[in-house]
């Protein structure tokens, strides 16, 4: 196996940025930290990309980082734009929020749609943009730890006059907790116990539903991530990363025992395996958790689509 | 008719070749202008290589002493290259076209299956169309045309990513 494609790895965009988690502030990064864990490795092709990461003193230049890290999340947006993301989602958030509004739950408040790693936020611009949820109410929210890329979903958002808004912050904090959560390729930077630390979290008595999106593992999502990332991206970064992030994914084995374990109060299940009914893996798998009360409503809002939902248990 | 099928494909190419070189650069989520403007730079920029490809053989005719041989020539090489160029255009078209249709897993495929591989492709197919058509033509000066029409293709997508990439990092700067 190469050694940019060993799983047990972390990405480098992991690492290069580092925020206090108490007070979000951003925290300076020595370069040789970075680059002594993917020595270890062996992992030449990191290497190159760290080496070649502007700095000052040996640490990390803050603001050439949040430019490059614009770019790549510009480019990361354009992979989105490809498989359609954004209908994906609101493919799957219209039922559930047909099935709350349904339920009587959250009657009096304004039903909340979080988005969590938002990143320049293209899920929640593209609903804003591109679906009625906003002028039915609905606040759709964009929440991500690195402040850069919430001041770039802001711009771009005021830039085209977007009913949605981004938050620096704690998703799950009483301030900006949500009714329904979404994720788009976050889940895989969780693991071991944080992830069914991440699941626990869920457990706020007005979540209803998430909805995360992860690349699905198969023995073509290395090959074809690294061909696909060599086409269509172009940073080192996003080329290193990008191929990385399609490796460490979980399987939806690991989605769903994680979510049923550690968020009890949510029905799970997994959502959109595969293309129609042949054996052929989509690009992207959807993990869905909803209160249980909801799952009558949902099954019947979903109509046609059902035979891609697996069981919810 | 040839040489006008082969410039409409270098039209066809241009402005694919802008398409691509500014996708990734904007994060709006109403881009018809944005793209709309790529594909004119594109085919602004195909059709500047094909001038310079006209001029390039117009001059290579002129200044030749067997005229009419050269005419020939050219005309075969240029009939050979496009078996290779139209059955690719002919696939890149195909992906096109089946986005049109309402499945977001058909549209996704066309680009994960076809499109990316087709891009992928294209340098490889660019040399192999070129060198199909000169490889048996008798003249040095069609070998040398054909040359020149290659490198200018193949710079196409470069030079467009260049402008893509300086008005995205303008752009960064502005905001910043």
């Amino acid at each position: 196996m190469f050694s940019a494609w060993n799983p047990s790895q972390p990405e480098i965009s992991d690492l290069i940025i580092q925020h206090d988690p108490a007070t979000l502030e951003r925290l300076p990064v020595r370069k040789a930290d970075v680059r002594a864990v993917f020595q270890k490795f062996g992992n030449r092709k990191a290497l190159r990309v760290i080496n070649a990461l502007p700095e000052r003193d040996g640490i990390f230049d803050s603001a050439a980082i949040d430019r490059l890290f614009v770019i790549v999340h510009s480019e990361m947006q354009r992979l989105a734009e490809e498989f359609y993301h954004g209908g994906r989602v609101w493919e799957l958030l219209q039922p559930v929020i047909l099935a709350i509004r349904a339920s009587g739950v959250a009657k009096n408040d304004r039903l909340r749609v979080v988005d969590i790693g938002c990143g320049i936020g293209y899920t929640v611009r593209w609903l804003a943009a591109r679906s009625p949820l906003a002028a039915q109410g609905v606040d759709l929210v964009g929440m991500d730890l690195n402040s850069t890329l919430i001041r770039e979903a802001t711009r771009l958002a005021r830039a085209e006059n977007l009913p949605c808004r981004f938050v620096h912050g704690d998703a799950f904090s009483p301030a900006n907790s949500g009714h329904i959560y979404l994720s788009t390729g976050v889940l895989h930077h969780f693991r071991g116990d944080d992830l069914a630390n991440f699941f626990r979290r869920h457990e706020l008595p007005e979540t209803q539903a998430f909805l995360y999106y992860d690349f699905q593992p198969s023995f073509l999502a290395g090959p074809g991530s690294w061909f696909f990332h060599i086409i269509r991206m172009r940073t080192a970064l996003a080329r290193h990363d990008g191929v990385l992030s399609a490796l460490r994914v979980h399987s939806a084995q690991t989605l769903v025992t994680a979510a049923r374990s550690a968020s009890p109060g949510f029905a799970s299940g997994m959502y959109g395996r595969q293309i129609w009914r042949t054996p052929l893996p989509r690009v992207f798998h959807s993990l869905i958790g909803l209160r249980r009360p909801l799952i009558p409503e949902f099954r019947r809002a979903l109509g046609h689509r059902i035979g891609r939902l697996d069981e919810l248990a | 008719m040839t040489l006008f099928v082969l410039y409409l494909l270098a039209t066809l190419d241009g402005a694919l070749c802008g398409f691509r070189a500014f996708a990734g650069r904007s994060a709006l989520i109403h881009k018809r202008a944005y793209y709309s403007h790529a594909l004119l730079i594109g085919t602004v920029a195909a059709q500047v290589a094909s001038f310079l490809s006209l001029l390039v053989l117009s001059v290579a005719v002129a200044l030749s002493s067997h005229r009419a041989e050269l005419r020939g020539d050219l005309q075969a090489a240029a009939g050979r290259m496009l078996w290779v160029f139209l059955p690719y255009a002919a696939a890149v078209c195909l992906n096109l076209a089946l986005r049109a249709l309402p499945s977001t897993d058909i549209r996704a495929a066309t680009s994960v299956m076809a499109l990316g591989p087709l891009t992928g492709l294209r340098p490889f197919v660019m040399i192999a169309g070129v060198l199909y058509g000169i490889l048996s033509s008798r003249l040095l000066e069609t070998k040398f045309i054909g040359i020149f029409v290659l490198a200018a293709m193949l710079l196409l997508e470069t030079v467009l990513s260049r402008i893509a990439s300086r008005r995205q990092l303008r752009e960064l700067d502005s905001v910043a």
